[in-house]
């Protein structure tokens, strides 16, 4: 699978089972069908460097989230030891469900930074990007910019770090870190800089020449619907109102943005670039993720139990495993195992010589 | 095709213009190359010509540019993109995207190019720059001539009438100029495309152009014609032309083939120089069976060397050699792999960093990781607060020294790239350590400035201390080091004097170097000194 789109259908699917799972039996599963696609696309790029790094700190995350979730619940039935009940929060039991239960919330955000990381590696931001709606192109270039600028501004960190050090700085106490966060912020702003002179010189923003293209009334149009979409937003939040209102403020304001958005666009006179092919094993991919994002969210719908995991139940400790859920989870794997076995067959052929 | 008609432009909240009453005409089809001092005025010039100045900086600009019937003040930027290809100095801060196919088609996307416009255009571009190979590959994995190629690449797919790039090749070691460099000279012989480039580095590109212009600064009026005439006039010249001048060699030669056919009548004597002496000195810096990878990928192969304390060394090689990587081992930035460094008795992997930097100082290749202090003299006092020097006396006469004096009130950011080189390295030599290390210390400094330093280091060795520099530089090379260490894929290829390895290398060797072929003769003071 190579497609950006259905690598993009992958992660949505991916990223939805991590969600809604909590079975920490599923959440295996996942993890391996996830860890089969890492192991496919993981390249020994830059990028590459930083999720290893961001994934270990997720597993160090996980790690602590069990502890907190043992000393600060303090339910069920299996009581491992006692702390005494005068210590604030943490005073009380500390039970085998509280320990299982933080193992599985853990163990689901780990998968969800695992989908992110497949993401970002197997798919070119730029090549996302192309496929962006045509109003949205501009966002469209800044997120990749963004992307683009934090494996640079980890390096830049490194390098200022090691300068300081080398001029006799230590860094002990928050206050000792200007040294390091100003050039930071300032390498950060005239790298910003430099590049938005380069892309200026290259015509971006020239929307064919004419400056004077963009409805301004269109432009307006954004005010008034972020201010709906604020006021559903505090609506929800604030007053008991009933759900059809603050829903229907949402919708206007959305509507209101996405036709201004609409407007702008159609006066857009950026053109695109040759699109990824399309291959069959992208429409299995996509047929795959597809399925699988269907039968969860029809599971969830159904039978939420059957993906959840409550282990204060009585007898409910060990999750409940049924093996039709666990296929369906399984299935995610098949676009990494499809580029495994497409390396390992190429790596397998003659390379050269003549026919 | 270009008119500056008494163009004047004060850049926001600065009172002195930094042109003043500028006029120049450029025609069709020339290679102008525009020089003059740090400051003078060049990328603000350059800038002019497609809008960015004033467009992108704001201030006030006063007089007439028109490039190709146009003016670029009233269309901007965005809409000169299609008459003007700018190219930046630093090639990794102008791309967009990761992949080169990408980054070409990015400024035929932004003005809305039919597919198969964008598809014809991007295959010529290829073709001409030579790149067609990296067609697909991540720009992070370019080496930096071929990004630089690449962002040439990227400019050109507008086909725009005229090329401008702002000191092209300040950053990359002299194989990859010269890649840069002769794709240029290309584009304008073969295509008629007119180029107008700035650069410090004349030896490597005043042969290409047809017009100089230079810009004094200080709101005089640029000098401008054929380069002769106008090197003629001005101070900032190359070495071979700094001869030529000495010797009355006229017309003045621009290429050794030139200065070779008037070095012909030349008499020269000298005494043969001496066998190498043995490196007097204790051992100051012993490097055994050196390894280090960055994640898998080797980049010192078991390197070895010694060095004796008051030696100066240059470290030379291709961009990636692993210069930068044995500079940082010896300052503890970076622990062996496999074998050991030990500098002055301490075993880099034994001691504290702390307790080598009190011996070492090192200058990294980007001054910007140092600076953060509103002033220039607050850099100063900041490696001296954190060395426990409280005496300040020095700090005057180090930024004088430097050519820095009369900026120790400014904001070190505000700065051209040459000068904030020199600010780094004042910030770190406050500290007075007994070896220095120096990464790329040149990039972007005139001969003026060049020379400055040259002096300043040469002082320094005179006072025992060991300095080690990486550099592509090789005048500054030729001028101050007393043995080259050239580096090739991680490993030591050659170690040797100066004079017997720039004799003997066709890359690593200087102008007067290259035209006498004589070991005794490599700098122009060689030369002067063994005239009959």
């Amino acid at each position: 699978m190579r497609h950006p789109l259905a690598w993009f259908l992958w992660t949505v699917a991916a990223a939805t089972t991590a969600l809604i799972l909590r079975n920490p039996l599923y959440l295996t599963l996942l993890l391996l069908a996830v860890w089969a696609n890492y192991a496919a696309v993981e390249q020994s790029t830059a990028q590459a460097k930083s999720w290893r790094a961001l994934l270990r700190v997720g597993a160090l995350i996980w790690a602590l989230t069990i502890p907190f979730n043992a000393l600060m619940l303090h339910q069920g039935e299996i009581t491992l030891f006692r702390l005494p009940s005068h210590w604030p929060l943490i005073g009380g039991k500390v039970t085998l469900e509280a320990v299982a239960v933080g193992f599985a919330s853990g163990y689901s955000l780990w998968a969800l930074l695992g989908v992110f990381a497949v993401f970002n590696l197997a798919v070119d931001a730029s090549q996302l990007l192309r496929y962006t709606p045509k109003f949205l192109e501009q966002a469209g270039v800044i997120i990749a910019i963004a992307l683009t600028f934090i494996p640079q501004m980890i390096v830049s960190l490194q390098e200022i770090r090691e300068a300081q050090r080398i001029r006799g700085h230590r860094f002990r106490r928050w206050r000792d870190q200007l040294p390091l966060v100003m050039p930071l912020l300032t390498t950060a702003l005239e790298r910003a800089i430099q590049l938005a002179e380069s892309m200026e010189a290259r015509g971006f923003g020239a929307e064919g020449g004419d400056r004077q293209g963009r409805p301004m009334w269109a432009q307006w149009l954004i005010a008034p619907g972020l201010g709906l979409l604020l006021s559903g937003l505090v609506l929800r939040a604030l007053a008991p109102a009933p759900a059809y209102r603050f829903i229907a403020l949402l919708l206007a304001g959305a509507g209101l943005i996405a036709y201004a958005f609409g407007r702008l666009g159609h006066r857009a006179r950026r053109s695109r670039y040759r699109r990824s092919a399309w291959r069959p094993q992208d429409t299995l991919g996509a047929c795959v993720s597809g399925l699988v994002l269907s039968g969860v969210i029809a599971l969830r719908w159904v039978r939420g139990g059957s993906l959840g995991y409550y282990p204060f139940a009585p007898g409910a400790l060990l999750p409940p495993f049924e093996p039709g859920i666990g296929l369906l989870i399984a299935l995610l794997s098949l676009p990494g195992l499809i580029l495994l076995i497409a390396e390992i067959r190429a790596s397998g052929a003659p390379s050269g010589g003549a026919v | 095709m270009i008119l500056f008609d008494r163009v004047t432009y004060r850049y926001p909240g600065v009172e002195a213009p930094i042109l003043q009453d500028v006029s120049l005409a450029i025609r069709e089809g020339e290679f102008v190359l525009v020089v003059g001092a740090s400051g003078a005025g060049k990328s603000t010039l350059l800038r002019c010509l497609n809008g960015l100045v004033p467009h992108f900086y704001g201030g006030t600009l006063q007089g007439t540019v028109r490039v190709a019937g146009r003016d670029p003040v009233q269309a901007g930027p965005a809409a000169m993109s299609r008459l003007v290809g700018f190219v930046f100095q630093n090639p990794e801060a102008q791309f967009v995207v990761d992949t080169v196919e990408a980054e070409l088609a990015f400024a035929m996307e932004n003005h809305g190019l039919p597919q198969a416009a964008m598809r014809k255009r991007i295959e010529e571009v290829l073709d001409q720059l030579g790149i067609a190979h990296l067609r697909e590959r991540r720009i992070s994995t370019l080496s930096g001539g071929e990004k630089q190629r690449v962002a040439i690449a990227a400019v050109l797919t507008l086909q725009p009438q005229v090329l401008v790039l702002d000191e092209p090749t300040s950053q990359l070691d002299p194989q990859a100029a010269e890649e840069v460099l002769t794709a240029l000279q290309k584009l304008n012989a073969d295509l008629g495309l007119t180029v107008i480039l700035s650069e410090h580095r004349l030896e490597r590109v005043i042969q290409y152009a047809d017009r100089l212009i230079y810009l004094p600064g200080a709101g005089r009026a640029p000098l401008q014609g054929a380069p002769q005439e106008v090197l003629e006039q001005i101070d900032l010249v190359p070495p071979l032309v700094q001869l030529g001048k000495a010797l009355g060699w006229r017309p003045l030669p621009l290429t050794i083939k030139e200065a070779r056919r008037l070095a012909e009548g030349l008499s020269l004597q000298a005494p043969p120089l001496p066998a190498a002496p043995p490196p007097v000195g204790e051992v100051e810096i012993a490097i055994e069976d050196l390894w280090y990878a960055y994640d898998g990928r080797p980049a010192l192969r078991g390197v070895n060397l010694e060095i004796h304390r008051g030696e100066c060394v240059a470290l030379m090689g291709r961009n990636g050699s692993g210069k930068t990587t044995l500079l940082k081992h010896l300052v503890g930035l970076l622990q062996p792999g496999r074998g050991r460094v030990v500098v002055r008795g301490m075993d880099t992997r034994r001691v504290d960093m702390e307790a080598l930097i009190r011996l070492v100082g090192y200058v990294p290749q980007n001054p910007d990781a140092l600076l953060f202090a509103d002033r220039v003299r607050d850099e100063l006092a900041f490696t001296r607060a954190n060395h426990g020097i409280a005496d300040a006396s020095r700090d005057e006469a180090l930024l004088e020294l430097l050519g820095l004096a009369a900026y120790a009130d400014d904001y070190p950011r505000d700065l051209s790239v040459g000068e904030r080189q020199r600010v780094a390295l004042a910030s770190v030599l406050v500290a007075r350590p007994e070896i220095i290390l120096l990464d790329e210390p040149t990039r972007g400094a005139d001969y003026l400035q060049k020379r400055a330093l040259a002096r300043y280091l040469a002082a320094e060795r005179e006072q025992g201390h060991t300095v080690i520099l990486s550099t592509h530089d090789v005048e500054l090379a030729a001028a101050l080091a007393d043995r080259v260490v050239i580096l090739g894929d991680g490993q030591v290829v050659v170690d040797g004097p100066t004079r017997e390895v720039m004799t003997h290398s066709l890359v690593f060797s200087t102008q007067v170097g290259r035209l006498f072929r004589d070991s005794r003769f490599l700098t122009v003071d060689d030369v002067l000194k063994g005239l009959v």
